[in-house]
C-alpha cells in the first residue's frame, strides 16, 4: 500500500496539470497584485514604486475600515446561519416524504444570476411600490422603512437575499454529506436504541465534521471577498454605509483610478482571508480525522 | 450503466450544439465582417486594414445608437473597400472597465469612445490618446457647436471629439400641474411652494433616483449656479477650493428640498431607472434629467401618446437675490471619439473618426433622436417641437456647466458622488460636505 | 419520480408513527413549505417579468401579469441580441469548463488524501489560497498574460480561467467527503494488484459520484452565470456568452427591462434542466457508494 500510494511520478501526473494551471492563472496575477500594491499607478501612467505607502494609507483609511467591519459582519452571519442550513439539510436527508423536491426547490435561487436575483430584491425593498413596505402598511405601520437608502438598515437589508440566495448551495452540500454516511451505522445506533435527536447530534453531525469545517471556511472567505449583489443593489451606497472590501476595491482601482491604491487593498484582502482561514482551522482542529471505524 | 448514461447525456448535449451552431451561422454576417469572411470584392488602392472600434451602445439596450453606427460603419467601408472596421460593443460600466484593462495592458482600439475631462485626463497624461488637431482645423473646422470640444483639450490640444451634446431641463407632468392650480416655478420659493402645495395633496413633487449620485448632483449644481453664479463651479474645481459661501448655501438649499419631503420617498435608494419610472407612470411631477430623455415624450413608439402629450418642460427656476441666471444649464458634451495612439493606422483610424462625426451628425438627430455636438440646422431637418424648443435653448443658452462629476478628477469625482449621497441623505451638515468636497478636490487626484 | 418513490419505500422512521411525532413531523412540513414557496417565488417572478414592457415592469405588482402578455420579448431577445450564438458558447464553454475541473480536482483531491508525499500540506495551502483573491485585481494581470500567450479573444482562455479559479473550490469541496470516504475497499484493491490509476478510475471516483455530481451543479452555476471574464477577455461579439446578451440589454440611459426578463429567462432554462437531470444522480450516486461502502 505504502509504496504504491507513494509513487513520485504517479503523484506528479494528478497534481501538476492543476498545479501549473493555478500557478500560471491564479498565483501570477496574485503576485502582481502585491507588485502593484506597491506602486502609485493609476492603470495608465508609468508606474512609480512607493513602497509600502498604499499600506500606510490603508490603515489609517476610515472608509476602508468600515468596509472591513460590513465583511465581517457578514462573515460572521453567513457562518451563523450554516447551523440553519445544515439543520435543514439534517431533516431532508431523513427519510421525509417529498426530501428530494425539497432540495430541488432550495437550490433555485441559486442557479439565478446576481443580475437576475438584484432586481427581485430591488423591487422587495422598494419604498413605496415594493412587497415589503406595503404589507407593512397594511399592518398598519405608518413610516415605512427605506430599506437601500437607510444607512442605518441597509446592510442588513443586503444580507438577506445574499443568506437566501447561497442557502440552497450549502444545504446541497450538507445533504450530500449526510447521505455519504453509510446506513449501516445509523442503523445501528437505532437498534441500541438512540433516538432521532441522538443520531442526529451525535453520530450525523460528527460524521461529517471535514465537511463542515470546510464549509465555515467557504462561507467565511465568501463573505469576506463578496461583491455581487452589493455591487448591483446598492454600489456601495448610500455614502459607503454599504461598502464591502471587495467593492471598496473596485471603486479604487477602476471608478477612481488608483490601480495601485486597489491593488493594495486586494491583496490585505488575500491578507486578511488567510489568517481567518488559519484561525478557523486552529479553532476547528481535532486530534485526527474521524474515521470510520 | 452508469457511464452510457453519461454517454448518452454527452451526445444529447453534442447534438444541441451543432444544431444551435447551424441556427445561428447564418444570421450574423456583417456583423464580424473582419477576419474569416471572405471579401473578393474591388481589389482597392493601398493595403487592406483593419481599424478596431469600441462603442458603448449595445444593440439590446440603445438600439437606436447601435443602428446609427452600423449604419456609419457600412457607409466608411463603402467608400473606403480597403479598411474593414471591427466593432465591440459593450455596456456603460463593463466599456469603462476594460478601457482600463486594455489601456494598461496597451492594447487599446484604434478608435473608441471616452467621456471628457476628468475621466480622460489620465489617459491623456498616460500618452494613450492622439491628438485630433489636425481634424478640426481641416475637415471638421467650425462644424462643432462653440465650446464642446473644450472638454477634450489639454493644455492647448484637443484629444477627444465629442459625439453628444445635452443640458438638463426639469421635465414636469402638465395634467398634474393643472389639476392643482399649479405653473411652471420661476423662482425657488415658486418651486417649494410648488412642492408644498403637491405634497399636500399626496403627489410626489420630484422623483430622483440618488443611487446614481451625478443625478442629485444635478440638482446641487443648479443651486450652485443659481445662487452664486454661472462660473462659482468651474472655478471651485479648477482651484480645488470649495469654500465659497454659496456653495455652502446650495448645500443648505438641498437639505431644505430634503426636509420639505420634495424627493420620492426613498431616493437615496432608487436608481435612476426606478426614479425614472415614477415619472413616467405619472406619480411623480416633475424630472431633471438630461435631454437624451426627450425621445421618451416624444418620438418613442413605446410610450404612449397620452403621456407624451402631458409633458412640459422648465428652466431651474432662479433664486432670490442670486447671481445666476435662468438661462445657465447644467449640462454638457456626453461621450467622444478619441484615436489611440498606439494605432498602427492613425492615419486611416483619423480619417474614420472625421467621417463619422459628420455622417453622425446628420444621422442622430432624425434617426436616433440624440442631439450631435455638431451644429444642426433646425429649419432643414423635421423634429418634434419639444426638440426645436431645447435646440433653441440650447443656442441662446448663456452657459452650459460641464456635469460637476466629470469635470472632477477620477478620485475627487468618485467622493463628489458619495458626499452627494452624504448631503441629500443628510449624513453630512452643508459645511462638511463643502470642507470634504475641498479635501477631495486638494488631493489632486 | 425513481428517487420519490425509493424515498418512500425507504419511509420506515418510527419516531414520524407516534402522535408526538406526527405534530413535529407536521410543522416541520409547514416550514418547509414555507421555505420552498420563498426559493420558487423568484422563478415565477421573472417569467412573470418576462411578459411585462419597462413601464410595466416597474409600475405592475411583481406577481402580477399585464393584461396582455408580451411574447414579443422573447421573440425580440431571440432575433436581436445575437442570443442563439451566445447560448451555444455559453453551453460548450461550461461544459468543457465542468468536466475538466472535475477531472483535475479529483486527481488531486485523490493524491491530497489517499497518496504520501512530502510537499502535500504546502501544495493544499496553495489551492486554498486561490479562493481568496477578488476577482476583479486579477484581471489586469490576466490580460498580460493571455496577451503574451496571444489568447485573447480566444474562448480557450474562458475555459482555462474558470477551471483555475474553480478549482479550489471544487478541490475544497472534494476534501471533505474524500476523508469521510472508507478506505477498505481501497486498500483491498491495492492488496489485489491493483494500480493506483486502477483505484482511482474505478473504485474512487464512483464512490464520489454524489459528491461529484453536487461539485458539478455548482461549478456550472459559477460558470454559468461569469461575465466578467467575457466581457475582458473576450471581444469579438460572436465568441461572447449568454450573461453578456443580458447585459447588453442594461445601458446606459435606457433601459429595455422586458427583454432582460426574457433573457434571464432564456438563460436559467437550460441550467434549471441540466440541474433537475444532474440532481437526480445525487442519490443514485449515495445508493450506489453505500452499496460498496
Amino acid at each position: 500500500m505504502e509504496k504504491v500510494m507513494s509513487n513520485k511520478w504517479i503523484i506528479a501526473l494528478y497534481v501538476l496539470p492543476s498545479l501549473l494551471l493555478i500557478v500560471a492563472i491564479i498565483y501570477l496575477p496574485i503576485v502582481l497584485t502585491g507588485y502593484y500594491g506597491l506602486m502609485e499607478w493609476d492603470g495608465i501612467s508609468p508606474m512609480a514604486f512607493i513602497g509600502l505607502d498604499n499600506y500606510a494609507t490603508l490603515m489609517r483609511d476610515e472608509k476602508f475600515w468600515s468596509s472591513v467591519n460590513h465583511s465581517f459582519l457578514f462573515a460572521v452571519l453567513s457562518t451563523v446561519f450554516l447551523i440553519v442550513y445544515m439543520s435543514v439539510a439534517l431533516v431532508l436527508s431523513g427519510n421525509i416524504r417529498g426530501a428530494n423536491l425539497f432540495r430541488k426547490i432550495y437550490l433555485i435561487p441559486m442557479l439565478l444570476s446576481s443580475v437576475a436575483i438584484a432586481q427581485l430584491w430591488l423591487k422587495i425593498y422598494h419604498p413605496t411600490t415594493g412587497i415589503l413596505n406595503d404589507l407593512l402598511t397594511t399592518f398598519g405601520v405608518k413610516e415605512t422603512p427605506d430599506w437601500l437608502a437607510d444607512p442605518a438598515i441597509v446592510l442588513g437589508a443586503l444580507f438577506v437575499p445574499i443568506l437566501w440566495q447561497y442557502a440552497g448551495f450549502y444545504i446541497l452540500i450538507y445533504y450530500a454529506a449526510f447521505k455519504s454516511i453509510p446506513a449501516s451505522l445509523i442503523e445501528a445506533a437505532r437498534i441500541d436504541g438512540a433516538s432521532p435527536w441522538q443520531i442526529a447530534v451525535r453520530i450525523k453531525v460528527p460524521l461529517i465534521s471535514e465537511v463542515i469545517k470546510v464549509t465555515i471556511v467557504l462561507a467565511v472567505v465568501g463573505s469576506l471577498k463578496y461583491f455581487d449583489l452589493i455591487y448591483v443593489m446598492t454600489d456601495g451606497g448610500p455614502n459607503g454605509a454599504s461598502e464591502v472590501m471587495a467593492s471598496y476595491m473596485y471603486h479604487k482601482a477602476f471608478r477612481g483610478f488608483e490601480f495601485g491604491y486597489g491593488s493594495a487593498i486586494g491583496f490585505f484582502l488575500l491578507l486578511i482571508c488567510l489568517v481567518a482561514t488559519w484561525v478557523i482551522r486552529r479553532l476547528t482542529a481535532t486530534k485526527d480525522t474521524i474515521q470510520y471505524s | 450503466m452508469k457511464r452510457k448514461k453519461l454517454t448518452a447525456f454527452a451526445l444529447i448535449l453534442a447534438l444541441i450544439l451543432i444544431v444551435s451552431a447551424c441556427g445561428s451561422g447564418s444570421k450574423n454576417g456583417n456583423s464580424n465582417g473582419g477576419a474569416s469572411a471572405g471579401n473578393g470584392s474591388n481589389e482597392p488602392s493601398g493595403e487592406k486594414i483593419t481599424l478596431k472600434l469600441m462603442h458603448l451602445w449595445p444593440d439590446g439596450s440603445n438600439s437606436a445608437q447601435n443602428k446609427v453606427i452600423k449604419q456609419i460603419i457600412e457607409e466608411y467601408q463603402t467608400a473606403n473597400p480597403n479598411v474593414t472596421i471591427n466593432t465591440e460593443v459593450l455596456e456603460n460600466e463593463q466599456y469603462k472597465n476594460k478601457l482600463k484593462v486594455l489601456s494598461a495592458s496597451n492594447d487599446l482600439p484604434d478608435v473608441g469612445f471616452t467621456w471628457a475631462a476628468g475621466f480622460m485626463e489620465p489617459y491623456v497624461k498616460g500618452n494613450m490618446f492622439t491628438s485630433l488637431d489636425d481634424l478640426l482645423q481641416g475637415d471638421l473646422k467650425d462644424k462643432f457647436v462653440a465650446g464642446t470640444t473644450d472638454g477634450y483639450a489639454f493644455d492647448g490640444k484637443t484629444y477627444g471629439l465629442p459625439v453628444e451634446l445635452n443640458i438638463v431641463p426639469v421635465y414636469y407632468n402638465k395634467e398634474i400641474f393643472s389639476q392643482n392650480n399649479l405653473q411652471p416655478p420661476q423662482t425657488l420659493d415658486e418651486l417649494k411652494n410648488i412642492i408644498k402645495t403637491l405634497n399636500d395633496k399626496g403627489v410626489t413633487p420630484i422623483t430622483l433616483g440618488a443611487k446614481d449620485a451625478w443625478t442629485a448632483s444635478f440638482w446641487y449644481m443648479y443651486l450652485v449656479d443659481r445662487l452664486g453664479g454661472p462660473d462659482l463651479l468651474d472655478e471651485s474645481i479648477a482651484n480645488n477650493t470649495f469654500t465659497d459661501p454659496s456653495l455652502i448655501e446650495a448645500a443648505k438649499q438641498a437639505q431644505e428640498l430634503v426636509d420639505m419631503k420634495a424627493f420620492v420617498k426613498g431616493f437615496n435608494g432608487l436608481s435612476n431607472d426606478e426614479a425614472k419610472s415614477e415619472f413616467m407612470n405619472g406619480k411623480a411631477a416633475m424630472y431633471a434629467m438630461g435631454t437624451w430623455e426627450v425621445p421618451n415624450y416624444t418620438t418613442n413608439p413605446d410610450v404612449p401618446q397620452e403621456f407624451k402629450d402631458k409633458i412640459g418642460y422648465f428652466k431651474f427656476p432662479t433664486a432670490a437675490g442670486g447671481k445666476g441666471d435662468v438661462s445657465d444649464w447644467v449640462g454638457g458634451v456626453g461621450v467622444g471619439l478619441f484615436v489611440s495612439e498606439k494605432s498602427k493606422y492613425k492615419e486611416e483610424a483619423k480619417n474614420f473618426v472625421s467621417f463619422f462625426v459628420q455622417k453622425w451628425g446628420e444621422h442622430s438627430v432624425t434617426d436616433a433622436g440624440i442631439i450631435p455636438a455638431t451644429k444642426v440646422d433646425t429649419a432643414t431637418v423635421k423634429l418634434p417641437q419639444m426638440f426645436i424648443d431645447l435646440l433653441n435653448e440650447l443656442n441662446s443658452a448663456k452657459k452650459v456647466t460641464l456635469y460637476a462629476d466629470v469635470q472632477m478628477k477620477p478620485v475627487a469625482s468618485e467622493e463628489h458622488h458619495n458626499l452627494v449621497q452624504a448631503l441629500f441623505g443628510k449624513a453630512v451638515t452643508p459645511e462638511e460636505f463643502a470642507k470634504k468636497q475641498e479635501d477631495a478636490l486638494k488631493a489632486g487626484k | 419520480m425513481t428517487t420519490a418513490e425509493t424515498a418512500i419505500k425507504r419511509r420506515k422512521n418510527p419516531a414520524s408513527r407516534s402522535i408526538g411525532g406526527g405534530i413535529v413531523y407536521g410543522l416541520l412540513y409547514v416550514v418547509l413549505i414555507l421555505a420552498s414557496v420563498l426559493q420558487i417565488l423568484p422563478l415565477v417572478w421573472l417569467f412573470f417579468f418576462s411578459l411585462k414592457n419597462s413601464q410595466e415592469v416597474f409600475e405592475l405588482p411583481p406577481f402580477a401579469l399585464p393584461s396582455k402578455p408580451r411574447w414579443e420579448n422573447y421573440e425580440s431577445v431571440w432575433s436581436q441580441g445575437n442570443i442563439s450564438k451566445y447560448f451555444f458558447n455559453s453551453v460548450w464553454i461550461t461544459v468543457v469548463s465542468v468536466i475538466l475541473t472535475i477531472l483535475l480536482a479529483s486527481l488531486v483531491t485523490f493524491a491530497m488524501t489517499r497518496m504520501r508525499w512530502k510537499l502535500r500540506p504546502f501544495v493544499l495551502g496553495l489551492f486554498m489560497v486561490g479562493m481568496m483573491i477578488p476577482v476583479h485585481s486579477t484581471l489586469i494581470p490576466l490580460f498580460n498574460l493571455f496577451q503574451k500567450l496571444h489568447l485573447t479573444d480566444n474562448q480557450a482562455n474562458l475555459v482555462l480561467s474558470y477551471t483555475a479559479f474553480n478549482l479550489p473550490i471544487t478541490i475544497m469541496i472534494l476534501l471533505g467527503f474524500y476523508y469521510a470516504l472508507p478506505r477498505e475497499v481501497e486498500e483491498a484493491a491495492v492488496m489485489d494488484g491493483c494500480g493506483v490509476n486502477r483505484v482511482f478510475f474505478q473504485i474512487v471516483l464512483p464512490m464520489t459520484a454524489s459528491v461529484i455530481v453536487t461539485a458539478a451543479i455548482i461549478n456550472m452555476i459559477y460558470n454559468w452565470n461569469e461575465f466578467i471574464f467575457v466581457n475582458t477577455f473576450i471581444s469579438s461579439d460572436h465568441l461572447k456568452t449568454l450573461t453578456v446578451g443580458v447585459q447588453n440589454f442594461v445601458g446606459q440611459y435606457t433601459t429595455n427591462w422586458g427583454a432582460v426578463g426574457a433573457t434571464l429567462m432564456i438563460s436559467i432554462l437550460p441550467i434549471l434542466l441540466a440541474f433537475l437531470l444532474l440532481s437526480n444522480r445525487i442519490v443514485e450516486g449515495i445508493a450506489a457508494g453505500s452499496v460498496k461502502g
